[in-house]
Parts: structure tokens; C-alpha cells; sequence
């Protein structure tokens, strides 16, 4: 990852004077004392944790007895590796992001196009339309897993009443439906951030460009290409980096929905590892699932940059 | 001129069908709660609220649980906002004004917890609350949601800072104020939207969190809402529009929240990121 160094830095340090002047910087401490608190709590609560984490990702340990672990180096990883269902949880993970970063802003972007347009009633709609986002993953998962529910849920009811109806009715306990239900309540959750952002990209097309294009007799999806994307291009792909990292730790309205089940039909890494370190009681697998996770998300970050510097050199349209 | 008609039309059908996909869901939310039993397991189920059934959330509140974890919850959120905004705006401030060795090194770190699920760091999370007894204390929680949600916070008001002249804090220095002065007096007032939006993001962060509670906390009187209206799920013996009327209550200061401050909270998510 590439720093921007911001310019508001001061350019000049000052001697350290008599503290009953303090110099119009303060010390060269000075920054230190502001971020120190802050610091050593992510040191404490994240940077620590994790160091540990990885330690385990490397340790045969029991949930029961944590504190005697046994080195096995690079064990777990090979075992997981060899796994099928590990195979399984990869690819279902791979489905799950990229139907996720595709879908929540293909979505994003199609109702932020139709709310950039005026009518009445816009700024409602707007607001409207960001309270998936604002609601807690628990109250959505419970009220998805009520609607979805096999007997009284109104999507059975109402995809009985169109005739489309899943037999039996049980969408979540079906190995086909599940996820692409899970996938729905994700994206549902997902696309008013998208499409919140994405409008406020739009606000920033050359409005003229727009009619020039058009007078020119460009018909609109290639003023679409030629102009808009042209704008709004950064920002879908920092929406894509943002959805793949969100996806990747995507916990509790995977876990409350179905478990990762039925049969590991929704069983992402996050899930994996917690299934593996709670009910199997492995942490050392557990960590080392984690780690994974961990790193495709570095590859996915560092790739994003990679992309974006190419990008701007011009390299790759 | 049809064509025009038709076109407009078209868009006012699609916005009301997004705006009913956006809202549906907590709509029903709020209508199986005001459902009689027999509305709720009849063929045809009624699509609107019955207000006559108001008394539910009366109830919720009254018998059970629900109050006291609501108030856990409130508890949990109050203190992870303020102790994630006061560590916040000092590290925001020394990331925005002044250059330092290890400023990169720290942004790095600050982005980099961005993509560390809590489900990864929750077991030796757990060992580190055991030993320093966090175990079953609300403050545990607020501790470790503080940590969980003070990168996003302290790199939404550096990009606030940044947005201040310089040259205000440069009047105040030469009349001689020491820089935390500068900082309280000068920079806070003038970020103040922006701290009210991190200030609702932590909150509603603790305030849905459910990993950590779930995991460090035994007591069923210290539970808070995320926690309760989860174990609903899959449970049968609570009346479902007890159920849903416990999730609107947790749900309506989320979303009602999240509306007034959405601006800020879009653009300071995106410019967080943005830096990266």
C-alpha cells in the first residue's frame, strides 16, 4: 500500500525552547503524546492478537487446553490443503466475493444512475433507499431467516402464489438455494453503500460532456462509456477493493442464516474458522484457515494497487 | 411525445420498485410484529400493520429480557464512542499535522485492520481477556470494540484535519497556545460534523456487535440486544411478534441515525479508504 503523505505536515521543526514557552510546534515528542494512547490499543487489541494467531496457525492447540501447544510447523496448512472440503469452502468462498463485488455494484451503480436523474420526491428516495445498509446484521439476518422461513415466510408464499416454488419450501436447508439466498440478503445489505457512493461519483460528470456527446449523436450507452465510466472509474474500483475485504470477513449474517450449512453449501473461510476453533475445537486449524483469509486479502489489496498504478500511467484502460 | 411519457414512467415505476426492495424487509419486520396469531398463520397472510396490536412493543419491553439488553447495549455503545473518539481525534490530529517516524508504518497498520475479520482475532482475544479478567464486564466489550473501530475513526478525522486551513492553527501558535490547545479549541469545533459521524459509527458498531459479545460474555443479565435477538433464531419458544418487535426496537436508532449523518459517514468511509 502506497502512503499519501499529507503536505499539511509542518515543513520546519523548531528547537526544543524553555517549557514556559512551548515552541509553536511543540517537541518533536510532541506527536507522540497525541497518538500514543491510541496506539498502544490497537498494539494491545490487534497487533498482538494477531501476532499470536499466526504463532497458532502453526501449533497443534486444543480449545480445551490452550495453553499447551505443540509446534507442528507448517502441518495444519498441509492438512487443510489436502482437505476436499477445504477445496470446498475456497471455491464457495470465490462464488460468494465475486458474486458479491459484482452484483452489489452492478446493482449500486444502476440505482445511482436512476436517482441521479431529478423527480420529485428524490432526496426521500435517497434516503430511502440507504436503510438496508444502516440496519444491524443481526435484525437481518433474523428478519431474511423469518421471510425465508419454510412454512410462513413470505417469499414461499410468494414464490408459491407465481409458481415458482422451492418443494418443501425450506430455501435455507437446500444445499442449491442457500447460498444464492445468503448472496441475496448480502447484496441486499451491500448495494445502497455502493449506490450511495457511486451517486456522489456522479455528481462530478461534466454535465455539458454529457449533452455534447449526445448532440454529437452518441447514443447513450456509448456517451455512457465515453463519459461517465470515464469519471466514476476510480471509484468503482475502490467500491471493488472495499466489497472484496468486506465479503472476505463477512461473519455473523452468514453464521446466523445457516452455519455454514447445509453441508458446508455456505461455508466461506470465516465461517470455516470459526466452525473449526468452536465446534471442532482446533484453534491451531482454525488459525491457520484464518491466515489464508488473511492473505488473499494482501493479494487482493496489493494486486488492487498494482492495477490502480498501472491504470494511471496509463498502462491499462 | 409518448416516448417521453413512457420513459418517465418507467422511471418512476423502477425507483418505487427499488425504493419497496430497500424497505420491504423491515416493513414485514414491523407488520409481523403487529400481527395477530391468526393473521400470521392464516393462508392469506395481511400485508399491513394491525395498530390495534400496538401493545406488543409494550410488552417486549415490560416482560423478558429485551429492556435489559437494550440497555447492555446502550451501555456497550455510549462507551465505545467515547473511548474510540477521544483516542481518535488526538491520532487523527498527529497523523494529519505532523510528520513523525513511523507515520507510514502506522497508516499501513490502520488500513491493514480494516481486513482482519473479529471471528480471526476472537480466541486470542479470549486468552488475553481471561487473564486480565474481562471476561463477563461490559467494559471488556467496550475495550475491544473501541480497538476494533478506532482505525476507521482516527483516518475519517485526519481526512477531516487535512480539509482545515493551516493557517488557522498558525494565529493560535504564534499567540503562543500549546498544541493540544490548538487541537481542542481550534480543530474540534471545526471537524465537529465530522466527529458527530465517526461518533455514530462507532456507536451503531458496538451497538450491532456480536462476535465478541457472544464469545466473552456468559451472564445472561450482561448480554446486550445483538446477542438476545440472535438467539431467537432457530429458537421457538418466544411468540414471533415478540421476536420482531425486540429487532425493530434495536433496529429503528440504527437506521434513524445513520439517515441524519449518512453524508459524512459515506464520504469520510470512502476517503478512509481512498488513502490507502
Amino acid at each position: 500500500m502506497t502512503v499519501v503523505e499529507q503536505t499539511g505536515a509542518p515543513k520546519t521543526t523548531s528547537p526544543g525552547r524553555p517549557r514556559r514557552r512551548p515552541s509553536p510546534l511543540g517537541s518533536k515528542w510532541t506527536p507522540y503524546l497525541f497518538l500514543a494512547p491510541a496506539a498502544l490499543f490497537i498494539l494491545v487489541f490487534q497487533a498482538v492478537p494477531l501476532v499470536q494467531e499466526v504463532y497458532l496457525s502453526f501449533t497443534r492447540t486444543r480449545l480445551l487446553n490452550p495453553t499447551r501447544s505443540e509446534w507442528v510447523g507448517l502441518d495444519n496448512f498441509k492438512r487443510i490443503f489436502g482437505d476436499p472440503e477445504f477445496h470446498s469452502t475456497l471455491l464457495i468462498t470465490v462464488v460468494y466475493v465475486i458474486t458479491c463485488v459484482v452484483v452489489a455494484i452492478g446493482a449500486g451503480l444502476a440505482v445511482a444512475l436512476l436517482l441521479n436523474k431529478k423527480f420529485r420526491g428524490r432526496g426521500v428516495a435517497r434516503a430511502l433507499v440507504t436503510v438496508p445498509w444502516a440496519a444491524p446484521g443481526i435484525a437481518v439476518a433474523l428478519i431474511a431467516t423469518w421471510m425465508l422461513n419454510a412454512q410462513y415466510g413470505i417469499v414461499n408464499r410468494f414464490l408459491d402464489a407465481v409458481g415458482l416454488g422451492v418443494p418443501g419450501g425450506a430455501i435455507l436447508d437446500s444445499s442449491r438455494y442457500a447460498l444464492p439466498a445468503v448472496l441475496a440478503t448480502t447484496i441486499w445489505q451491500l448495494f445502497p453503500f455502493t449506490s450511495v457512493v457511486l451517486l456522489s461519483a456522479l455528481q462530478s460528470v461534466p454535465q455539458d460532456l454529457n449533452e455534447a456527446a449526445t448532440v454529437d449523436g452518441a447514443g447513450r450507452w456509448a456517451t455512457f462509456r465515453a463519459v461517465t465510466w470515464q469519471v466514476i472509474k476510480p471509484t468503482v474500483g475502490l467500491l471493488a477493493l472495499l466489497m472484496t475485504i468486506w465479503s472476505l470477513r463477512r461473519f455473523e449474517l452468514i453464521w446466523l442464516m445457516t452455519k455454514g450449512g447445509p453441508v458446508g453449501a455456505t461455508e466461506t473461510l470465516v465461517i470455516d474458522l470459526y466452525s473449526q476453533a468452536f465446534d471442532s475445537k482446533e484453534l491451531g486449524s482454525a488459525a491457520a484457515i484464518g491466515m489464508v483469509g488473511v492473505v488473499i486479502s494482501l493479494i487482493v489489496i496489493i494486486g488492487s494497487r498494482l492495477v490502480a498504478r498501472a491504470v494511471e500511467k496509463g498502462d491499462v484502460r | 411525445m409518448r416516448r417521453f411519457r413512457f420513459g418517465v414512467t418507467a422511471r418512476i415505476v423502477a425507483v418505487l420498485v427499488v425504493l419497496g426492495v430497500a424497505v420491504f424487509p423491515l416493513y414485514w419486520m414491523f407488520v409481523t410484529a403487529l400481527s395477530s396469531n391468526s393473521d400470521l398463520f392464516a393462508d392469506q397472510p395481511r400485508l399491513t400493520p394491525d395498530l390495534g396490536q400496538f401493545g406488543v412493543f409494550v410488552d417486549a419491553l415490560a416482560e423478558g429480557k429485551a429492556a435489559g439488553w437494550l440497555l447492555n447495549s446502550l451501555i456497550i455503545a455510549v462507551g465505545t464512542m467515547v473511548l474510540s473518539v477521544g483516542l481518535g481525534i488526538p491520532l487523527g490530529y498527529a497523523l494529519s499535522r505532523f510528520s513523525f517516524w513511523g507515520k507510514a508504518v502506522l497508516t499501513v497498520v490502520l488500513l491493514f485492520t480494516q481486513m482482519l475479520p473479529e471471528a480471526l482475532m476472537v480466541v486470542p482475544l479470549f486468552a488475553l481477556f481471561r487473564r486480565f479478567e474481562l471476561l463477563d464486564s461490559l467494559t471488556g466489550l467496550v475495550l475491544v470494540n473501541s480497538a476494533f473501530v478506532l482505525p476507521i475513526v482516527a483516518l475519517i478525522l485526519k481526512g477531516a484535519i487535512d480539509g482545515i486551513p493551516k493557517e488557522l492553527e498558525e494565529a493560535a501558535r504564534a499567540d503562543g497556545a500549546r498544541p493540544f490547545t490548538t487541537l481542542t479549541r481550534i480543530n474540534v469545533p471545526l471537524i465537529a460534523p465530522s466527529i458527530a459521524a465517526t461518533a455514530v459509527i462507532a456507536f451503531f458498531h458496538a451497538w450491532n456487535e456480536y462476535v465478541f459479545a457472544v464469545t466473552f460474555i456468559f451472564n445472561p443479565d450482561l448480554q446486550p440486544a445483538s446477542v438476545g435477538i440472535a438467539n431467537f433464531i432457530g429458537e421457538l419458544g418466544t411468540p414471533i411478534q415478540t421476536v420482531m418487535a425486540v429487532a425493530f426496537l434495536f433496529t429503528l436508532p440504527a437506521v434513524a441515525f445513520y439517515l441524519l449523518v449518512q453524508k459524512y459517514v459515506v464520504s469520510g468511509m470512502t476517503a478512509g479508504a481512498v488513502k490507502g
